[in-house]
């Protein structure tokens, strides 16, 4: 017994050897997502209030605009809370993006302390941004509906499942694009360009029933328009996405996290070692 | 026990792969010194950073059961818009390190660092000496069964080098060092065994004095270069 106490006392201030794997992937994670935090919102005046505020400017602004020309995208669903519910998840999905390319380089440093990999801070990113993605959705959603914009809530079952997939299939994304973005590095020059034309083309202001029918096929392949159309059919009970297709989304979602899985594994030692 | 199994390492050069060692097999023994020779380029600080886990070799493994610490004093970790305190609370952290050794830790670098109430004044405004002194602290403070060190010794001012010499003599006891350094005094006062790496081998002697031989073999000292002289310089 003493023996044992003995050998506690004498790890207590450096790192336990019967972490297990799993320990030690929660510790790494955990004190990222710390530092994440911090670095990210603790320099601005107003701080932690930026995660809500960023979203909330570019949707208001969007909204704006489409009010003052008097559109309405979908008939009962408020031209604001149609907007939010496009782009909040293309904002996560845009952040994830960038976030994922940029993830060695932009911490190489770290990668000298051994327990942490590419993969941890591609992890912490994510998930962050997750978080971020779902607390302005929420926030916005109440503000809105306390200044009198609402509708009826739809279907929270599917929205937690959507975005469960839409999670992993953003995971699986970064982790591919976590080793495109060091080992090709003219592509990560290319890469963003590429988003920008999927913020057109996936309905964040539009909904794909306003669209000519003969493209109708080809948009239907954009995983990124299915999350965005099950999310407002989540949102908004009377809302109805005419090619959103739930199945779809699962398969490209499992694609995604295990090609981004795949890649990862067949990569992550090059991402840090020296050449 | 560190244990080296066919461990090949090379590097990319405009004229193809150089090749720092192949196919090396070695153990360390348990609980000796050991101070790592050889010259500019050979692969010291690669081998250190490959038995710390943080680099890999194109084949082969390092086995170990034993916690190794990243390579001492290092502060290319830290982020400079976070302060000293939230930098060292990150890095317990992911050394599985919270709360109240976390906190322990916390003083004993602060009051290693001798920063002050800098320690809650973000990285970036720190001067050079504070961040080394800073980091140095909190690679001694977190405990390891080895500690690497590489050319660490050579930086700060006097007081900051004396310090850290008692700090590791004090840690001696406790945990064993891997040294990479130029300085043949530094290892013949800290190290019991002696690592050369040169022509694509790593070679471990049983005494420093002997690795230290050999390094010194290739050095041309000043009884080769007299020889060597012309003798019209030659008084």
């Amino acid at each position: 017994m003493s023996v044992v106490n003995n050998i506690q006392e004498k790890t207590a201030m450096g790192p336990s050897n019967s972490r297990s794997v799993w320990q030690i992937q929660r510790d790494v994670i955990f004190a990222l997502l710390l530092r994440e935090i911090k670095t990210r919102f603790g320099k601005w005046r107003l701080g932690y209030a930026w995660v809500l505020l960023e979203p909330a400017m570019h949707i208001m602004l969007l909204a704006t605009i489409f009010s003052l020309i008097g559109r309405e995208f979908y008939p009962g669903v408020p031209t604001v809370l149609f907007i939010l519910g496009g782009i909040a998840p293309f904002l996560f999905f845009s952040h994830s993006f960038s976030k994922g390319l940029a993830a060695v380089s932009s911490n190489r440093g770290l990668f000298n302390y051994r327990h942490l990999r590419p993969f941890d801070t591609v992890v912490s990113r994510v998930l962050l941004e997750f978080a971020i993605y779902l607390l302005s959705m929420f926030v916005l959603w109440f503000v809105l509906a306390w200044f009198g914009v609402r509708v009826a809530f739809g279907n929270f079952l599917l929205l937690i499942e959507v975005n469960i997939l839409f999670f992993f299939f953003s995971l699986g994304l970064s982790l591919a694009l976590c080793v495109v973005g060091e080992r090709l590095p003219e592509f990560s020059k290319v890469l963003p360009l590429a988003v920008r034309p999927l913020y057109f083309i996936s309905g964040v202001f539009f909904s794909l029933e306003q669209v000519p029918v003969e493209y109708h096929a080809y948009l239907a392949w954009n995983p990124l328009m299915h999350v965005i159309e099950l999310t407002r059919e989540g949102l908004f009970a009377n809302y109805e996405g005419k090619f959103s297709n739930f199945e779809y989304f699962t398969f490209s979602s499992v694609g995604m996290l295990a090609l981004g899985l795949l890649v990862y594994r067949a990569h992550w030692r090059d991402l840090v070692r020296s050449q | 026990m560190i244990r080296l199994e066919n461990l090949t390492k090379s590097y990319r050069t405009p004229h193809g792969r150089k090749i720092l060692f192949r196919n090396v097999n070695a153990i360390f023994p348990e609980g000796k010194n050991i101070g790592i020779l050889g010259y500019n380029g050979a692969g010291k600080s690669t081998l250190l950073r490959i038995i710390g886990g943080i680099d890999y070799p194109d084949s082969g493994h390092v086995v170990s059961d034993q916690r190794i610490s990243w390579p001492l004093g290092l502060a290319s970790g830290f982020q400079g818009s976070m302060t000293g305190r939230e930098n060292v609370s990150f890095i317990c952290g992911i050394h599985g390190i919270w709360r109240e050794n976390k906190r322990k830790i916390m003083d004993q670098v602060q009051e290693f660092a001798e920063i002050g109430n800098y320690f809650d004044a973000p990285i970036k405004t720190y001067s050079s000496g504070m961040r080394s002194r800073l980091a140095f602290g909190l690679s001694i403070a977190v405990e390891f069964d080895v500690y690497l060190i590489d050319e660490v010794m050579s930086v700060g001012d006097v007081h900051f080098r004396r310090k850290c010499e008692t700090v590791i003599s004090e840690k001696r006891t406790s945990s064993s060092f891997i040294i990479v350094t130029h300085a043949m005094s530094v290892l013949k006062k800290n190290c019991d065994v002696g690592i050369y790496i040169g022509d694509g081998q790593v070679r471990v002697y049983h005494s420093i004095d002997k690795a230290i031989a050999l390094y010194q073999a290739g050095v041309p000292d000043s009884k080769v270069s007299e020889n060597n002289m012309p003798s019209a310089l030659n008084v």
